[in-house]
């Protein structure tokens, strides 16, 4: 495991934690729904050439939330703040469902700002033909059940889903998922300008990766983020399902190389 | 004392079965309203009007009504329709309505007009009580449960400002927002209807209920776990300077009467599908009470409240005939004979010292023509014994003396 550090930087008088590990020009890595799952493998790989930035989201187990914020779009903007702060004047984002949201939303405020664009099962766009999971009304137990294309493949999945949870660990779930229902309740998971904004990124390299059988975020999400951000390439990930990173981390690692060598 | 008669009215021509078929197995929110026959509502809505009206018949001085969503518990989704046709058919009761949830309603004023209405309706006979509603009501009105309360709270003001402050005036709060502030039709009751809170004792309503001096209707609580939570009702009001009495005080109880102690046991056995369902399928915790519908302070200080409480099974699910024993023997349930119920009452009363008795003389699959029978009997020797126990342990309703 590469070394990385837990810091905190105040930003508007949030406490916002975040884990720093790798070096080279910064990458912006933004967690999902579930919060924090610590420092992944993936980041290990993209610490070889990046310096990883892994933060906590505001109003998750671990940040503060200062008590305007309230929406996912209100989120991206206090990013934009954040990143600022930490003295980031140009950054790779890469985001896993809602943090690909949020990446997107960032992209289009401040396109300048955003080297690269990595979207991972993103949420942000409603599907038109399918629908996102609902994942609140499944409850946690039920999550779990779809996320999954089969989940022995999942080298850490002990670690980061099937251990009972201490008491600590049981506050911090229902943090993280007060937080996540606090940000995309409704509209459920999507900004419905966000398809018309996108297009604004013709001159921001980005990668779209999908797990072919996410149940969560159905694949023709993948489709519509293709067809409206200028040149995006997208990456399929057999035999995976909403969490291509942890099913099929070769695959992805070599989608995410070949786009980063701009093969 | 004042003495009001509740039921949910409820729809159970359906099965355990089906109800496993639903979404997460859930008798609320999810299960399928095809298996909801109208041919049957239409029955039913006419039947429990009857029986309201067979309330006040027999002296109730209150007819309770609730609101629920997507469940078959209880038909009244629109509850304030109920309202508006019993403060036409009636005479004298109060119209007591616990409650409207106010979170889930996207234009609080129409709320007041609607309120506004059945007040004048009645010539002043409305008890306009406001819930959270439970995490359901969220659910199927697609309501941020993480906002639940502050949509409560500020609803209220909102309301209770639109009744009391002459319009036309402007609100921007966090939840609402409204250019012209002027309903025109104003209740009758001034300066605005009683508001009483009914709940199973979140802290926080608790004292924001006494901060408002608005009466608290304990919703069958466990009675040891009632009376600490009346105290700390009581540390809040002491804060705004006053005392509290028993007309700060409602307690909600499922009582049914029989001619005999063995027919009323039999009969009873329905309300254990009454608000559970039939089958009494344990429902998802989380469409209850749904992550950020309670805040973690308030859930840690419920579950301190009722960390020595019994925890009845049959109020909750999974019940069978032994529990059925369980239940009657520990009076959580009280059913029997006219001179059993009374004397089991008075017990409740002498610890729990409510101004506000409500009476949940039927639920579930209890038949209409029973509970006919256990109005009359109610009118005819129950009511007459609580009136003189009332006054014997001196219990002032909240219109005997202001809460």
């Amino acid at each position: 495991m590469v070394a990385h550090e837990d810091r905190t930087i105040t930003v508007a008088g949030a406490r916002i934690r975040y884990l720093v590990g790798g070096s080279g020009p910064p990458l912006l890595a933004l967690h999902s729904v579930e919060g924090s799952l610590g420092w992944l493998r993936l980041y290990d790989e993209l610490a070889r050439d990046f310096t990883v930035f892994a933060p906590i989201h505001p109003g998750f187990a671990g940040s503060d939330r200062p008590e305007w914020l309230e929406s996912a779009l209100d989120l991206a903007r206090f990013y934009l703040w954040i990143v600022q702060e930490l003295g980031l004047d140009r950054a790779t984002l890469l985001g896993y469902f809602f943090g690909g949201w949020l990446a997107a939303e960032m992209a289009v405020m401040a396109p300048p700002l955003v080297d690269r664009l990595i979207l991972i099962d993103s949420a942000g766009i409603k599907p038109g033909a399918g629908a996102i999971a609902d994942i609140f009304l499944h409850g946690s137990e039920g999550v779990r059940d779809l996320a999954f294309c089969d989940r022995k493949q999942v080298a850490d999945y002990d670690l980061l889903f099937g251990r009972k949870p201490s008491a600590e660990e049981r506050e911090a779930l229902q943090i993280n998922r007060e937080a996540a229902i606090r940000y995309c309740w409704k509209p459920y998971m999507h900004d419905p300008a966000l398809p018309h904004l996108l297009p604004r990124l013709r001159a921001t390299p980005t990668l779209i990766v999908w797990g072919r059988e996410d149940r969560i975020a159905p694949l023709e999400c993948a489709e519509m983020f293709r067809q409206v951000i200028p040149g995006a390439q997208l990456s399929v990930i057999e035999r995976a399902g909403h969490y291509p990173f942890l099913e099929q981390p070769a695959a992805v690692s070599a989608a995410l190389q070949a786009f980063l060598e701009g093969r | 004392m004042f003495i009001m008669r509740f039921t949910e009215r409820p729809y159970v021509a359906y099965t355990e079965e089906d109800v496993r078929g639903s979404f997460r197995s859930s008798v609320r929110l999810t299960f399928s309203n095809k298996y909801f026959d109208p041919a049957i509502g239409a029955d039913l809505y006419n039947e429990y009007l009857d029986e309201y009206e067979a309330a006040e018949d027999a002296g109730f001085d209150g007819l309770m009504l609730n609101e629920h969503h997507n469940t078959p518990t209880c038909l009244g989704a629109a509850m304030n329709l109920e309202a508006a046709i019993l403060a036409r058919i009636t005479k004298k009761p109060k119209i007591v309505l616990l409650g409207n949830p106010l979170p889930i309603f996207d234009n609080p004023l129409r709320l007041a007009e609607e309120l506004a209405e059945i007040d004048m309706i009645s010539r002043g006979r409305l008890v306009s009580g406001f819930v959270r509603g439970t995490g359901v009501e969220s659910w199927a009105t697609n309501t941020n449960p993480v906002h639940n309360r502050e949509r409560f709270e500020e609803a209220h003001d909102l309301i209770i400002k639109t009744w009391t402050t002459p319009g036309p005036f402007r609100w921007e709060g966090k939840h609402y927002h409204f250019r012209v502030v002027n309903p025109f039709e104003r209740p009758l009751q001034q300066p605005h209807p009683p508001i009483w809170i009914p709940g199973v004792g979140s802290p926080e309503t608790l004292e924001w209920s006494a901060r408002h001096h608005y009466p608290y209707i304990y919703l069958e609580t466990d009675p040891q776990v009632t009376v600490q939570m009346t105290e700390l009702y009581g540390k809040a009001a002491a804060e705004v300077g006053y005392r509290p009495g028993p007309q700060n005080f409602g307690y909600l109880w499922r009582i049914h009467v029989q001619d005999t102690d063995e027919k009323a046991y039999e009969v009873g056995k329905g309300f254990l599908v009454g608000n559970a369902g039939v089958g009494r399928v344990p429902m998802p915790g989380d469409f209850m009470a749904p992550p950020g519908y309670n805040s973690r302070e308030g859930s840690k200080r419920i579950l301190e409240q009722y960390k020595h409480a019994l925890k009845p099974d049959a109020l909750y699910g999974g019940v069978d005939a032994a529990g059925w024993d369980a239940v009657v023997e520990s009076n959580r349930v009280v059913v029997g004979s006219p001179r059993t119920v009374i004397r089991k009452i008075r017990e409740g009363l002498e610890i729990l010292r409510p101004g506000i008795l409500g009476i949940w003389t039927n639920d579930g699959t209890i038949a209409h023509k029973d509970t006919m029978r256990c109005l009359e009997l109610m009118k005819q020797e129950v009511l007459p014994a609580l009136r003189e126990i009332g006054d014997e342990l001196e219990l002032p309703g909240p219109f005997e003396v202001a809460p």
